[in-house]
């Protein structure tokens, strides 16, 4: 095995080009302008596009045009610049292109700050553009994570024919860690295999083979219709793509539920308060959509309580309420103004909860 | 005693605010009065925010683009970096940004350090060879002219610094010190230290490499850690 020390930001780029993505259309903004400055200088070594487009909102209708043609597509933005983004993202949703977006969540509301934060959980999981449509949500805990879940994210993307979201922190692309950065797969557009995409059609070819990238259905029937099989390709991914970690939750008295960078500081909190004889585990979805609820609420069974811990104001602890349907106390710790909750913190909360505070 | 500069200058993480915190944390243990200098204009996210509040508790005089102490950090020079050069130090630590881009911010004081004595002024390439871009002979030797293009400085010596965070072994050295040997015999840029945590730095020179390719090894601590040091592959 050889290993490499990585920023996360170089690892996801680098991992997104091993998976085939070719062309990268965006616009820098803090803490992920290393994204775009990484698939600038490595993007034309392998035949690639790299465009900084005049604005989020350019660069999302770049990707919807580039995905239609079947290829393998990456954006990545942080939580102001996904905002802008997320017309298109509806459009892509609604045209059934699959894509790649990368959200390196900062401070919010509005420009908010430039550190690190979850506030944009809501927007990920419950929506953000128009319409009834999600995206298969991914929340990486670590920079290995990522790069793992960027080299199976194009298959999902494809196989839905929805666009993938990689949730990550302003820490996560930040900070550096020792990767593994797998093989270079050989991707190649097949058209037989994408009939949908457009791929080139001459005068005389069948005119039933005439590819159209679309997100209007002027009749009311015509829309039920595509989005029946919309709201139906949400269910089997709901049904197959769900992704979670159970940590040390089989004996815990209490489950602290966290996602992404929060989940590995809940971890180190766990282990630091089993070390003083307190049972504690953590359970940390991975997909936040589709949200793992049945396995939370089968995770959480034999527990005393639970701690959502988050870096924002506790926006998951709506899915965690709905996983345990009021069958378990569910209490709330985190900060929303950029601030990582710290192992401290979150043992002291704990103490707390088990004094019956 | 005269004024001691070192300008730690490299590639994006390798290692160069570590080790700039303890050059200057070790100078000024010895009682020398010090100043640390963030000349950090590509990256304003991990710099010496934090360790910005452990250094004035150790009495060393820290410059940084901070704007009130918070973690916004204005990208623009301050006029304070001026007081490296006109005041009487024992030892001054520049922390550069990483790169080329990031070593333009010296050309600035380009007449500044013309004026110093040659003899003081240590021009060090943080080198960690486990980094991509850093990964070859040939990149290494790249990146370092660049740097010294765009800083107008001459670049005096490599650090050996390769390390892979909290998974590093001698492995790592040894292998920065093969290839960092090499760079050396072709650019003539010497080997002035080579650095680590001080265990694995005693397993490497145990192994009884040439001296030549390792300067003076430098034991370091890790003052920009993080509370969770969990590599997880949970796949």
């Amino acid at each position: 095995m050889s290993l490499t020390l990585m920023k996360g930001s170089e690892a996801v780029a680098e991992a997104a080009i091993r998976a085939g993505a070719r062309f990268f259309f965006g616009y820098p903004i803090t803490p992920q302008t290393e994204i775009p400055e990484y698939m600038s200088a490595r993007l034309p070594e392998v035949g690639g596009c790299f465009l900084q487009a005049e604005s989020e909102v350019a660069a999302i209708n770049m990707v919807y045009g580039a995905a239609a043609t079947g290829e393998r597509v990456i954006t990545s933005s942080s939580s102001p610049g996904v905002s802008l983004k997320q017309e298109g993202i509806s459009y892509m949703a609604g045209a059934r292109l699959p894509a790649v977006i990368l959200n390196v969540m900062r401070g919010g509301p509005g420009l908010g700050s430039i550190q690190a934060s979850q506030g944009d959980y809501f927007q990920a999981t419950k929506g953000g553009g128009n319409g009834d449509y999600h995206l298969i949500t991914y929340a990486p805990a670590s920079i290995q994570e990522a790069i793992d879940i960027m080299m199976f994210a194009y298959d999902k993307a494809e196989k839905y024919r929805v666009p993938c979201l990689l949730l990550a922190d302003g820490i996560m692309c930040q900070m550096m860690e020792p990767v593994e950065m797998p093989e270079m797969v050989d991707f190649k557009v097949e058209p037989e295999k994408k009939p949908w995409a457009v791929t080139g059609w001459k005068p005389g070819d069948d005119p039933k083979l005439r590819a159209v990238i679309n997100s209007l259905f002027i009749t009311t029937e015509e829309l039920s219709v595509h989005n029946d099989v919309l709201q139906a390709t949400y269910r089997e991914i709901e049904k197959n793509e769900r992704m979670w970690e159970c940590y040390k939750t089989d004996d815990a008295d209490y489950i602290i539920t966290a996602f992404g960078t929060v989940a590995r500081i809940a971890k180190s909190a766990a282990d630091m308060l089993r070390s003083e004889g307190l049972k504690v585990g953590v359970f940390r979805p991975i997909t936040v959509w589709p949200f793992p609820y049945d396995e939370l609420r089968e995770a959480t069974k034999g527990c005393k309580a639970i701690l959502d811990v988050e870096a924002n104001e506790g926006q998951m602890k709506e899915d965690v309420l709905l996983a345990v349907a009021g069958t378990k106390e569910v209490q709330y710790f985190g900060h929303c103004g950029s601030q990582m909750p710290t192992t401290d913190e979150i043992a002291k909360k704990i103490h707390e909860m088990k004094e019956g505070r | 005693m005269s004024k001691k500069m070192y300008v730690l200058i490299g590639n994006y993480g390798s290692g160069k605010t570590e080790l700039a915190l303890n050059f200057a944390i070790g100078a000024a243990a010895r009682g020398e009065r010090t100043e640390l200098l963030d000349l950090d204009m590509v990256n304003t996210y991990f710099r010496l925010t934090e360790p910005g509040r452990l250094m004035r508790m150790k009495d060393i005089r820290v410059v940084s683009p901070n704007f009130t102490n918070s973690s916004v950090e204005t990208l623009s020079l301050p006029a304070e970096v001026q007081s490296a050069f006109a005041m009487d130090w024992d030892t001054v630590v520049f922390d550069v940004g990483g790169d080329a881009v990031g070593s333009t911010a010296l050309g600035r004081y380009h007449q500044d350090f013309e004026a110093l004595d040659p003899a003081d002024l240590q021009v060090l390439n943080v080198v960690n060879i486990r980094r991509p871009l850093s990964g070859t002979v040939e990149k290494i030797i790249r990146l370092q002219e660049e740097m010294e293009v765009h800083s107008r400085l001459k670049i005096t010596g490599m650090i050996n610094n390769t390390n892979l965070a909290q998974v590093t072994s001698p492995e790592e050295l040894r292998d920065g010190y093969e290839m960092i040997r090499q760079v050396s015999e072709k650019t003539g840029v010497p080997v002035l230290y080579t650095s680590g945590k001080k265990a694995m730095l005693d397993l490497f020179l145990a192994e009884g490499h040439d001296p030549q390719y390792i300067g003076t090894p430098f034991p370091i601590d890790t003052y920009m850690a993080r509370d969770w040091e969990s590599w997880v592959r949970s796949l």
